[in-house]
C-alpha cells in the first residue's frame, strides 16, 4: 500500500477513534445529547452530519486561502477574521443546501431537513473548518478529515444512542431519569474511548 | 494602517463575503422555491400544540396538514374544544360546530371493599397482563383490575389508583384524548358529556345472581331505573346503560337501585 | 424394526425434574361417570362450537351438541346419555368464558344409533377419511387443540414429505401418552397407518424421548415388518422436545420458517392421543368423547392416568384418585412449564386436559421480581433462538412495536426462559402480554383496510 494511502487512513482513523470528535475533543456535544434518543433519528442526524461537514470542510478551505490570506482576492491579511467568516460561510452554505434538498430531493429532505438548521452552527463542523487550517491541511486532505471526523461522529453518536435506548427501557432512579443518566454515560464512553490514545501517533 | 483603515478593511471583507452568500442565497431561494400551503403552519399555530394523538393524527402538525390538504372535519381536537373549533372555522372561513367537552369516566364501582379477588395474582402489574391469567384475578369478569395500565398510558396524569384498588379518572384535569379508552383491556372506560353527574357504574354483562355473587354494587338487572329514567337509560341484555344524548333529571334512579350500582356526582 | 437416536437436536431447551415416577408405572384406569358433566363449547383452537341444544332435552352419547362454526373449528360430542341441564357460560381452564352444555348423566351410557366405522379403510378415499375425521371432532390432543381434519388437509401445492408422531411428552409429571403408547401400542400403529394413508407422506419417524425405554421397546415390536418407509426415532429426553417446531428439527433437521407453519416444510407433527382417537373414529365411528388424562402432583392421594369423559370437572377426577393428601396450594391444568393455574377445582376438562398437578405449598412458590442482569441464561435456553431479557425490557416499557421487531411473535410460550431467569423475572407473562398487544394492532391495520 502506497505512503499516501496509509497517510490518509492513519488521518480517518484518527479522527475517528483516537481523537474522536465528540467524545476527545467535545465538539458536537448538543446534537450528540440531543438527538441520541432513538436509533432511527440518529441514523438520520448521522447523514446530515457527514454530509455538512464533508462539504463544508471543502467550501471553508478555499474561503481561507483564497480570500482571507495575504495572497487572496483582497491582498491583505485577513485572517484574523477567520471565526466570523467561517460562520457566515457554513451557515449559508447549510441554508443553500437545505433549500436544494427540498427542491431536488423532498424525501431526503423528509428525512434529514430537519437537522440541517441543528448541525448550522455547530461547533463540530467549525471547529473541523479551523482545524483543517491550523494543521495547514491541504484541499484533498481537509475535505477527507471532515469526512473522517464527521464518521467519528456518527459512531459515537450511534453507540451513545444504542445505550441510551438500553438504559432508558431500565427505568433508572427518578432523579438520573433523562440527561442526566445520559451525562453519565457519555461520560463513561469518552473514558473508554481514552483507551485508543496511543492507537495512532 | 491607521484604525479607521483596518476597520474599513474588515467590515469590507466580511460586508463583502456576506454580501455574496446573500446573493448566493437570495437566488435560490427564488430559483430553488418550493410551494407549500401557508395555511398548514398558520393552523398548527392554532392547535393546543399538546400532540396527544387524540384526533388520529400524528401531532397536531399532522392534523393541520390533514385540515387544510383533505379537508378534514375541524372538531377532532378534543383537548382544543370549543375555542380551538371556533378558531379553526374562523381561519378557514367555515362555519363552526358544537362540540361539547368529553371526559372520560371508568364504568365500575367494584373497589377491592366491593368485589374481592379470587385468587392471588403474582405477575406483572399490568391490566392486559393480568386479565390474561385465568380472566384475572378480580372476582367479577368485566370489572376494573386496578393494575394501573390507564394511569400509566395518561399524557396529563388524570387517572388515580385509588388504594381500594380501583382507576378513577379526575375530571378537571382529564383532556379528553381517548388514550385510556383504548388501553383498558376490558373496555371499561367510556367517553361522556363532562356536564352529566348521573351514572350507571357498571360494565357487567353477567346475569344479576352471578353479579351479586360477586360485587357488592353491581347491576343485577333489575330494570326499575328504566322505569324511571324516561328512556335514558336502557337495558343491554342484564346491564343498563344510560344514554347521555337524552336528558336524565330524576334523581330518584340513585336511591331507588337495589344494586346501589348508580351514582350521582 | 430397531429404534435409532435422532439425528439432531435443536438448540436450548432445560432440563426440569421430570417426576414422571409418580405415574409412569400406573396403568390407565376408567373413572366411573360422575353427576354432572360440563362440556365447554371451546374446545379447541378456532371459533367455539355453537351449541345445538337447549336445557331439558335428552341426549345419547356421541350425538352432536355443538356445531362446528367455521374453517377453523370443530364439532363437539355428548360424552354420555342423560338429560341436559343447564346451556350457559363456564370458565375455561384458561380463564376465558364460553358457552357450556351440562348434561346429568343417565347411567345407561347408550351410545347414538348409526354410528359405523369405515370398512377397509386401507382402500377407502382420502376424503372419506378426512371428512370421518371432521365428523367425530377431533382435534389435536397434545394441548393446543388445532381441527386435525385441517391439518390433514393441506393445500397442495404444500407436499407432505414427513408424518412425525409425537411421543415426546416433555412435559415434567405428565405420563398419559406413555401409558397409552405401552398399553395401546398396536392401536397407536394403526393409527399411525391411517394417517400415511391420508397424507400419501415418504415416510413416517414415531418419536419417543430417551426417558421412556419400554414405550420404545412396545413401538418397536408393533411396527415390526412393515413395508412403509417407518423409524423410531429416539429424541435426547429435554424440553420442550415435544414442541412440534422443536420435534421436526430433531428428528428431520429442517427448521420452520419464522411465522411459518410445519407444512412449510413437508411435516406434519401429530400426537399419539389424537392418533388413537383418529382410529377410534375410522375403525369404530366412534367421535370423541373421553381422554387419558394424567391426575398428579406431591399433594394427590393416588396418582394415575384415568379416562375420563370430557366435561369431568378437576374435583371429581381428584376424588377419583384419592383426594388431597395435603394443603393444595396451585391447581395446574397440563404441566409445570406451560399449564394453566386453576382458581378452584370447578373447571372440567376438555378434550387437550393433558394432565391436572397439583403442588403443594413447598413446590408452589411465588417469587419477587428483580430487574434484569443480563446474565444470557435465557438466550441460551430458548429454542426458538429469540433474545428473551431484550423482550422483555422491551415489553416492561410497553414498547411493543419494538418487540415486535425483535420476533415476539415467534415466542411458543414454552417457559424455558422463565424457568432459568436467576432474577426471577415474569417473562412469558411478557410474552404474551406482547402477543395480545401485537394482535389487537395486527387486527385493527386489518379493519382498516
Amino acid at each position: 500500500m502506497s505512503q499516501t494511502v496509509i497517510e490518509y487512513l492513519l488521518l480517518i482513523l484518527g479522527a475517528v477513534l483516537v481523537n474522536n470528535f465528540v467524545l476527545t475533543r467535545f465538539l458536537g456535544i448538543c446534537p450528540f445529547l440531543g438527538v441520541s434518543k432513538k436509533i432511527s433519528t440518529a441514523l438520520g442526524m448521522c447523514g446530515a452530519v457527514i454530509f455538512v461537514m464533508t462539504l463544508a470542510s471543502a467550501v471553508t478551505w478555499p474561503v481561507y486561502y483564497y480570500v482571507l490570506h495575504q495572497d487572496g482576492v483582497f491582498g491583505k491579511d485577513l485572517t484574523y477574521l477567520i471565526t466570523i467568516v467561517f460562520i457566515l460561510v457554513i451557515a449559508s452554505f447549510v441554508q443553500l443546501v437545505d433549500i436544494a434538498m427540498k427542491k431536488f430531493s423532498p424525501k431526503l429532505h423528509g428525512a434529514l431537513g430537519i437537522f440541517l438548521p441543528l448541525i448550522t452552527t455547530n461547533c463540530a463542523v467549525l471547529g473541523v473548518s479551523v482545524l483543517n487550517i491550523q494543521l495547514k491541511y491541504g484541499f484533498l486532505k481537509s475535505t477527507v478529515f471532515g469526512f473522517a471526523a464527521s464518521l467519528g461522529f456518527s459512531v459515537a453518536l450511534l453507540i451513545f444512542t444504542g445505550l441510551r435506548e438500553k438504559i432508558d427501557r431500565a427505568n433508572p432512579p427518578r432523579a438520573f431519569q433523562g440527561v442526566a443518566i445520559a451525562l453519565v454515560t457519555a461520560g463513561l464512553l469518552s473514558l473508554a474511548f481514552m483507551g485508543f490514545a496511543s492507537l495512532v501517533k | 494602517m491607521t484604525l479607521v483603515t483596518s476597520i474599513l478593511m474588515t467590515s469590507g471583507a466580511v460586508a463583502g463575503v456576506g454580501l455574496a452568500c446573500g446573493i448566493a442565497l437570495a437566488m435560490a431561494a427564488k430559483y430553488l422555491a418550493v410551494k407549500e400551503d401557508p395555511r398548514i403552519g398558520d393552523v398548527t399555530e392554532l392547535l393546543p400544540g399538546a400532540n396527544c394523538g387524540g384526533c388520529g393524527y400524528a401531532g397536531c402538525a399532522d392534523y393541520a396538514k390533514a385540515v387544510v390538504i383533505d379537508d378534514v372535519s375541524i372538531n377532532l381536537c378534543a383537548p382544543g374544544a370549543q375555542s380551538v373549533i371556533d378558531d379553526l372555522a374562523k381561519y378557514l372561513g367555515k362555519a363552526s360546530e358544537q362540540a361539547e367537552k368529553t371526559v372520560a369516566k371508568v364504568m365500575c364501582g367494584g373497589n377491592s371493599d366491593q368485589a374481592p379477588r379470587k385468587f392471588l395474582y403474582n405477575g406483572v402489574a399490568d391490566c392486559g397482563a393480568a386479565h390474561a391469567v385465568g380472566g384475572g384475578d378480580k372476582s367479577c369478569r368485566y370489572g376494573c383490575l386496578g393494575y394501573g395500565s390507564c394511569s400509566r398510558i395518561c399524557p396529563v396524569s388524570a387517572i388515580e389508583i385509588t388504594d381500594t384498588n380501583i382507576a378513577v379518572v379526575h375530571p378537571a384535569l382529564c383532556i379528553g384524548c381517548g388514550a385510556c379508552v383504548r388501553t383498558c383491556p376490558r373496555a371499561l372506560i367510556k367517553m361522556i358529556p363532562a356536564s352529566r353527574s348521573i351514572h350507571v357504574m357498571c360494565s357487567s354483562k353477567d346475569k344479576g345472581p352471578v353479579v351479586k355473587k360477586a360485587c357488592k354494587v353491581g347491576c343485577i338487572g333489575c330494570t326499575v331505573c328504566t322505569k324511571l329514567a324516561d328512556g335514558a337509560i336502557n337495558m343491554e341484555g342484564p346491564l343498563a346503560i344510560v344514554d347521555y344524548s337524552k336528558d336524565l333529571d330524576n334523581e330518584a334512579v340513585v336511591e331507588k337501585c337495589p344494586g346501589k350500582c348508580i351514582v350521582k356526582e | 424394526m430397531k429404534a435409532l437416536n435422532a439425528l439432531f437436536k435443536f438448540k436450548g431447551g432445560v432440563h426440569p425434574d421430570y417426576n414422571k415416577d409418580l405415574c409412569r408405572d400406573q396403568e390407565i384406569k376408567t373413572m366411573p361417570l360422575p353427576s354432572v358433566l360440563k362440556v365447554s363449547m371451546s374446545q379447541h383452537l378456532g371459533a367455539p362450537a355453537t351449541p345445538l341444544v337447549k336445557k331439558g332435552d335428552e341426549v345419547l352419547r356421541g350425538q352432536l351438541i355443538g356445531d362446528s362454526s367455521g374453517f377453523i373449528s370443530a364439532s363437539v360430542h355428548a360424552p354420555t346419555s342423560g338429560k341436559v341441564v343447564a346451556v350457559e357460560p363456564a370458565a375455561t381452564a384458561t380463564g376465558a368464558s364460553c358457552t357450556a352444555v351440562s348434561i346429568e348423566p343417565d347411567g345407561e351410557d347408550k351410545w347414538i344409533d348409526g354410528l359405523k366405522g369405515i370398512d377397509n379403510w386401507e382402500n377407502a378415499n382420502k376424503k372419506d377419511l378426512v371428512e370421518a375425521i371432521a365428523n367425530a371432532g377431533i382435534v389435536g390432543m397434545g394441548g393446543a387443540g388445532f381441527p386435525t381434519n385441517v391439518k390433514l388437509s393441506p393445500p397442495p401445492e404444500k407436499k407432505i414429505t414427513t408424518l412425525i408422531i409425537n411421543g415426546a411428552e416433555c412435559e415434567p409429571y405428565l405420563t398419559a401418552d406413555h401409558r397409552l403408547m405401552l398399553e395401546q401400542a398396536q392401536k397407536v400403529w394403526d393409527g399411525c397407518r391411517i394417517i400415511m394413508k391420508i397424507l400419501e407422506a415418504e415416510k413416517i419417524i414415531v418419536a419417543i424421548e430417551d426417558n421412556k425405554p419400554e414405550a420404545i421397546q412396545a413401538m418397536e415390536k408393533v411396527m415390526e415388518g412393515t413395508d412403509l418407509n417407518a423409524s423410531i426415532a429416539i429424541l435426547a429426553t429435554e424440553y420442550p422436545q415435544g414442541a412440534e417446531k422443536q420435534q421436526i428439527f430433531s428428528t428431520i433437521g429442517k427448521e420452520v420458517p419464522s411465522g411459518g407453519l410445519p407444512m412449510d416444510v413437508g411435516a406434519v407433527v401429530e400426537n399419539v392421543g389424537t392418533v388413537t382417537a383418529i382410529y377410534d373414529a375410522i375403525v369404530k365411528g366412534l367421535p370423541l368423547t373421553e381422554r387419558v388424562t394424567t391426575v398428579t402432583g406431591g399433594v394427590i392421594a393416588e396418582p394415575g392416568n384415568v379416562v375420563n369423559r370430557i366435561g369431568t370437572s378437576f374435583q371429581d377426577l381428584i376424588d377419583f384418585c384419592g383426594g388431597f393428601k395435603s394443603k393444595a396450594a396451585k391447581v395446574i391444568a397440563g404441566g409445570p412449564m406451560m399449564g394453566f393455574a386453576q382458581a378452584n377445582t370447578a373447571t372440567t376438562t376438555t378434550k387437550t386436559t393433558s394432565g391436572i398437578l397439583c403442588l403443594g405449598p413447598e413446590k408452589a412458590c411465588s417469587y419477587e421480581s428483580m430487574p434484569c442482569i443480563s446474565c444470557g441464561r435465557c438466550v441460551s435456553a430458548c429454542p426458538m433462538k429469540l433474545v428473551p431479557s431484550e423482550l422483555s425490557q422491551y415489553l416492561e416499557a410497553e414498547d411493543y412495536e419494538g418487540a415486535e421487531e425483535i420476533n415476539v411473535m415467534d415466542c411458543i410460550e414454552c417457559g424455558c426462559c422463565a424457568f432459568e431467569c436467576p432474577a426471577k423475572r415474569p417473562l412469558v407473562q411478557h410474552m404474551r402480554q406482547g402477543k395480545a398487544h401485537v394482535m389487537i394492532k395486527r387486527r385493527a391495520a386489518q379493519a382498516k383496510k
